[in-house]
């Protein structure tokens, strides 16, 4: 083991890396092939590319939370990095699922679809289990820890795409007066000046040198900010991008700083020099491992010194391949074979004279019938020009079949493609943004051109920096191809497989057999065969398959058309979306003053949108949720009760037009309603329908406080404000929410005057000094507080609002002052149960947006008299005046030992058949039902069609196990009809 | 993901606005005086072009205040805002540049012919 060499573990072996190496290159260097296992066939697969758009060499990363799906062609190696390879049981060598790849005739296109269908039960006991072992990617890890932070930028320009073009670009932005940011995937610039030789020099120096020397000057300038190993993921609209960084790169991730930056970015102009992307060919077991993109093969030796193989045999359509054959012979190594599709007379004569040099066979006019090999390649089988094949044997296969433009973000930014049919590809056609193009990605792949594409697009900016660039090219100038998307290969066996998407496991087989079955448009192909669908979203096979798909079809490959590219263009983790956004960040906890002595007597609490309200007081360790709320229930009903109401919504209304605009808002009239006076009132929408409920205080006719139901205070004060801004703006009103002002004490029960009295012994609470519905403000300590005689309950009781420091001092002294009579603290349970037993709706229980007070028996509450409010003239459409309607009624078990449950199904028979033949006529459900102690039975409420007319009869209430409950149907009020109690 | 230029703020992420339905459809002065048939086109009835819409909008997490803009539903476009109680620009102001093989009409949907503002 020497100094310098970084080891890592890869299934349990020990490997040694060298500094800056990725996953895949160590791996290489210590001839590593086989690095994982198939998604549906579990077939040996390898290293493909080497770089993002890997589809085959994805590995888990065991010591990073057991991150599944990284690509091991980019992930950097460090000091004890401990990686797995995916999808292989029980080893990577002996994998048993392998056994699909007999079973493929039912894996074909559209499997999914077509296998699991039946019978029935089969998916749950025998398909779902099946393939969720076998089948899938890397696991899931199982402990989540985000350590991603957000940050916003907004500049004039951002480059992306940190190599030739947009150095060159940066070049020329460089000092100007524009806020320049340079986005680069990678941890170094010059992008494939580092992977490739074809440019021997730039103005006389070195590649490596001009690139150094270019980001001193953008380092230098003062309007450049470079970000590096940070990928642009997605191109929204109106120039909105968002990039990831990698903060860990070639190092374990630290526990103290954030891994990765979420970076969203607002441009006015976005210049994409992303590159291209080079493709491969489709035929007989090209997945196996030894198979490599050409560019791939060469970027390991320039980029990380490691030469995957000595001799491969190299297969191209293309002129690219020259720059890998002289580099391999530059380095004294020689391929065994050169195999091109194109005719000798097209073949540049670089190439032809670099072969016969050194003397390497060229194969001009064949092509790659297949390749065999255990595990790895071992042998290809070329068809030479008269159809006969020869066997070459050979540990690896280097393929090029073109080059794709890198249009994932340009299509993303909506710009729309058309077909090149010199370059056999989609090349960027119009823009839909503020977007230019530079480079391959635009389509230009002769870089003696590119310095007079990149002054002329970027002119439009001012004063830039004249670039004097002159390349020193190495082989053909001009990039030339010929169509190839798949050679012609002899059906073999089953193991026979001529892929077009490694990482789904689709076959060109599966593309026609798809085609053949009616799915011959691209969007329905893609689905159906899952063809480009895997987390590299087919980059180097997606356009070949358009092309075999065209090919079937007989058009043009323009005609066929692209799949949608959608964000993002590489996967993110949702780590990195969550950002600081988890746990007790994700959402605030809203606590009243009261919280810490709820826990301190045991509450167990409910959460009420972001509020923490007790649901109930447990007594004793072992009281249940039932018996508590029995507890509760009573003792408030006996003695007295007192309810955490802080939760809910306050608002105040000012202004010389409050009264008008409380009149329009709720249906209610309070023109003669008192000041000093409340009433309950009710607010509906515009289509007729409760909408929320509450109390509306007048202090004066310019002075009103209303309350509102806990969850709806958001969305009612923006109801207010819409009405107040948008319909009626020359109203003189204003109104703001005060809910977090008041913490508020429901307290009841028939010694809650008594309490009262004792509490504030200044104040006369007489039924006639203080009568119903009436309230008053006084003094308390160094404060003011406001006590409004309501109930909720039925019972005698008074809403008490304090300001919040001095809520719990307050709520102690009530507790203080109560210690003979008996008082109990309840939660929402109790709350729920006592206004069920006088039949109060709650908002959102009893009514769920298609519920008109009418159907609530709520007529009371209309003000007839007004001209007008919100809902008003709905309430007389002729849908809403029906009188069958479903209206609120409430519900008594004839056998009072029953027990009704909410959301049951209210029915007309008694008998249920099972099984069910014909549909069981449902009048409608039950909406709240408690078991009330002082009764001593079940007490129901329900929406029932006709309801009101169905009082007095007998009805059913269906159950999961095909029983019915007979119960009697009656006004919805169940105690005290005539509120006595609230009187006393 | 776009931006909404605020007429009280200036420009801000959509994200800090809520979208409040077609512009201009004004609550009837005396709603007892129109038929069931206006009074649900009012409560019910809303174009849904592609194309040009004028809408509401309301700073939600900024101002608090509405206003109205014209959007290209087709692009996101927002081609002009304006505050409540301002005439709204007129169409020809804009070019409907997103023509559809159904052919559908600059404003308004296939459904239904809209009043143009
Ligand atoms: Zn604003």
């Amino acid at each position: 083991m020497t100094e310098n060499k970084i080891y890592f573990k890869f299934d349990g072996k020990t490997y040694g890396g060298n500094h800056g190496d990725t996953i895949a290159a160590a791996l290489l260097r210590n001839n590593v092939k086989l690095v994982g296992r198939s998604f549906k066939y579990h077939r040996p697969r390898g290293i493909y590319t080497c770089g993002i758009e890997e589809p085959n060499a994805l590995v888990q990363i065991v010591n990073e939370h057991n991150e599944p799906n990284v690509r091991a062609t980019v992930k950097e190696i460090y000091k004890g990095m401990v990686v797995k390879s995916q999808n292989r049981w029980p080893t990577l060598k002996r994998d048993i699922g392998s056994i699909n790849n007999l079973l493929s005739p039912i894996f074909s296109a559209g499997f999914y679809y077509k296998t699991f269908m039946g019978p029935k039960g089969f998916w749950k006991r025998v398909y779902e289990p099946l393939i969720r072992r076998t089948a899938g990617l890397g696991k899931p890890p199982k402990e989540f820890k985000s350590k991603s932070i957000h940050l916003h930028h907004n500049v004039d320009i951002v480059i992306v795409g940190g190599g030739l073009s947009g150095l060159l670009a940066a070049k020329k932005l460089a000092g100007t007066n524009y806020d320049v940011l340079l986005i680069e995937r990678d941890n170094v610039l010059g992008g494939m000046l580092n992977n490739t030789k074809k440019i021997k020099s730039i103005n006389d120096q070195s590649t490596k040198d001009w690139v150094e020397k270019t980001e001193r000057l953008i380092k230098n300038s003062s309007n450049i900010k470079v970000l590096k190993n940070t990928l642009v993921t997605t191109y929204n609209y109106s120039n909105h991008l968002i990039a990831l960084e990698d903060k860990s790169v070639g190092k374990p991730q630290s526990n103290k700083n954030p891994e990765l930056v979420l970076h969203k970015i607002r441009t006015k102009q976005t210049i994409l020099a992303n590159g291209h992307i080079e493709r491969f060919v489709s035929f007989r077991n090209n997945d196996l491992p030894g198979v490599m993109l050409a560019a791939s093969f060469e970027k390991y030796i320039n980029r990380y010194g490691v030469v995957p193989d000595e001799s491969p045999v190299i297969f191209t359509n293309n002129s690219s391949t020259f720059s890998l054959v002289k580099l391999l012979t530059d380095l004294g190594y020689k391929p065994k074979a050169y195999v091109d599709i194109r005719d000798p007379k097209k073949i540049e004569k670089e190439i032809s004279e670099l072969l016969k040099k050194n003397n390497i066979p060229l194969y001009s006019k064949s092509e790659i019938e297949g390749c065999d090999g255990n595990n790895e390649v071992k042998k290809v089988t070329i068809r030479v020009k008269k159809n006969e094949a020869i066997k070459v044997k050979t540990s690896m296969l280097c393929v090029s079949g073109g080059f794709n433009p890198d249009i994932h973000l340009f299509t993303q930014s909506k710009g729309l493609l058309k077909w090149d049919e010199n370059l056999l590809t989609f090349v960027p056609n119009k823009i839909f943004q503020n977007t230019i193009t530079l480079g391959a990605v635009s389509g230009n792949f002769d870089y003696e051109k590119l310095t007079n594409e990149i002054e002329k697009k970027l002119s439009i900016f001012k004063n830039t920096n004249d670039l004097d660039i002159k390349f020193d090219i190495d082989g053909p100038k001009k990039f030339q191809i010929k169509e190839l998307w798949e050679t012609k290969h002899a059906k073999r066996s089953y193991w026979s497989k001529s892929f077009i998407d490694l990482q789904n496991d689709v076959t060109t087989k599966d593309l026609k057999q798809a085609i053949q079955e009616g799915f011959n448009r691209i969007e329905h192909l893609k689905r159906f065969t899952t063809n480009s669908m895997g987390t590299d979203q087919g980059k180097i096979s997606s356009i070949n398959a358009l092309g075999i798909v065209s090919k079937i079809l007989k058009k043009n490959v323009s005609e066929v058309g692209t799949t949608t590219y959608r964000p993002p263009y590489a996967p993110l983790s949702f780590s990195a979306i969550a950002g600081r956004s988890t746990y007790d960040f994700y959402d605030p906890k809203r606590k009243t003053p009261i919280h810490e002595w709820h826990i301190e007597n045991n509450a167990v609490f409910e959460d009420v949108g972001q509020w923490k309200r007790p649901w109930y007081f447990k007594k004793y360790e072992n009281e249940s949720m039932y018996d508590a709320v029995q507890r509760e229930s009573k003792q408030t009903r006996e003695a007295a009760g007192i309810l955490d109401g802080s939760t809910l919504g306050k608002i105040e209304i000012k202004g010389r037009d409050a009264l008008e605009f409380v009149n329009l808002i709720y249906t209610n009239s309070f023109t003669k309603m008192k000041p000093g006076f409340g009433r309950y009132a009710l607010m509906l929408g515009e289509d007729g329908m409760v909408k929320d409920d509450g109390i509306v205080c007048k202090i004066t006719n310019q002075h009103f406080i209303v309350t509102t139901t806990t969850g709806g205070a958001a969305s009612v004060l923006s109801h207010m404000e819409e009405y107040a801004q948008t319909e009626w703006p020359n109203m003189n009103v204003y109104m703001n929410s005060i809910t977090e002002q008041f913490a508020t004490f429901n307290l009841s029960g028939p010694k809650s005057k008594l309490i009262m009295s004792r509490v504030f012994n200044n104040v006369d609470f007489s039924n006639e000094r203080f009568p119903f519905m009436s309230f008053k403000t006084f003094d308390y300590l160094d404060t003011q507080i406001r006590v409004l005689r309501a109930s909720f309950t039925g019972e005698m009781g008074y809403e008490i609002y304090v300001p919040p420091k001095y809520a719990l001092k307050l709520w102690e002294r009530i507790f203080y002052y109560s210690q003979d009579i008996g008082l109990v603290p309840y939660g929402t349970e109790t709350m729920h149960l006592l206004r069920a037993e006088k039949g109060y709706i709650i908002v959102g229980q009893e009514t769920d947006g298609t519920v008109t007070p009418l159907d609530l028996n709520l007529n009371w509450m209309i003000g007839k008299n007004k001209k007008d409010f919100i809902g008003k003239r709905s309430l007389v459409r002729s849908d809403t005046i029906k009188e069958d309607r479903k209206q609120l009624v409430g519900l008594i078990p004839l056998d009072k030992t029953y027990g009704i449950e909410e959301g049951q199904h209210v029915i007309e028979n008694e008998e249920i058949s099972t099984p069910i033949i014909n549909p069981i006529k449902m009048l409608g459900h039950v909406t709240s039902s408690y078991f009330s102690p002082t009764l001593e039975h079940c007490i129901a409420m329900a929406l029932i069609k006709d309801g009101n007319r169905k009082i007095g009869t007998k009805l059913f209430v269906s159950t999961p196990n095909h029983q019915s409950i007979p119960v009697e149907v009656v006004k919805p009020i169940f105690l005290d009809p005539n509120n006595e109690r609230m009187q006393i | 993901m776009f931006t909404i230029n605020c007429p009280y703020c200036g420009e801000r992420d959509q994200s800090e606005f809520s979208n409040g339905g077609e512009a201009h459809v004004a609550r009837p002065k005396d709603p007892s005086q129109v038929s069931d048939r206006e009074w649900s086109e009012y409560v019910f009835i809303r174009t849904n072009p592609k194309g040009i819409y004028y809408e509401r909008w309301v700073h939600t997490h900024g101002c608090k205040k509405w206003f109205n803009a014209v959007r290209n539903t087709s692009t996101d476009e927002i081609l002009k805002v304006y505050k409540m109680g301002e005439t709204p620009p007129p169409l020809k102001e804009f070019k409907n540049t997103i023509k559809t093989p159904s052919g559908e009409p600059d404003v308004g949907s296939g459904n239904f012919s809209v009043k143009k503002p």
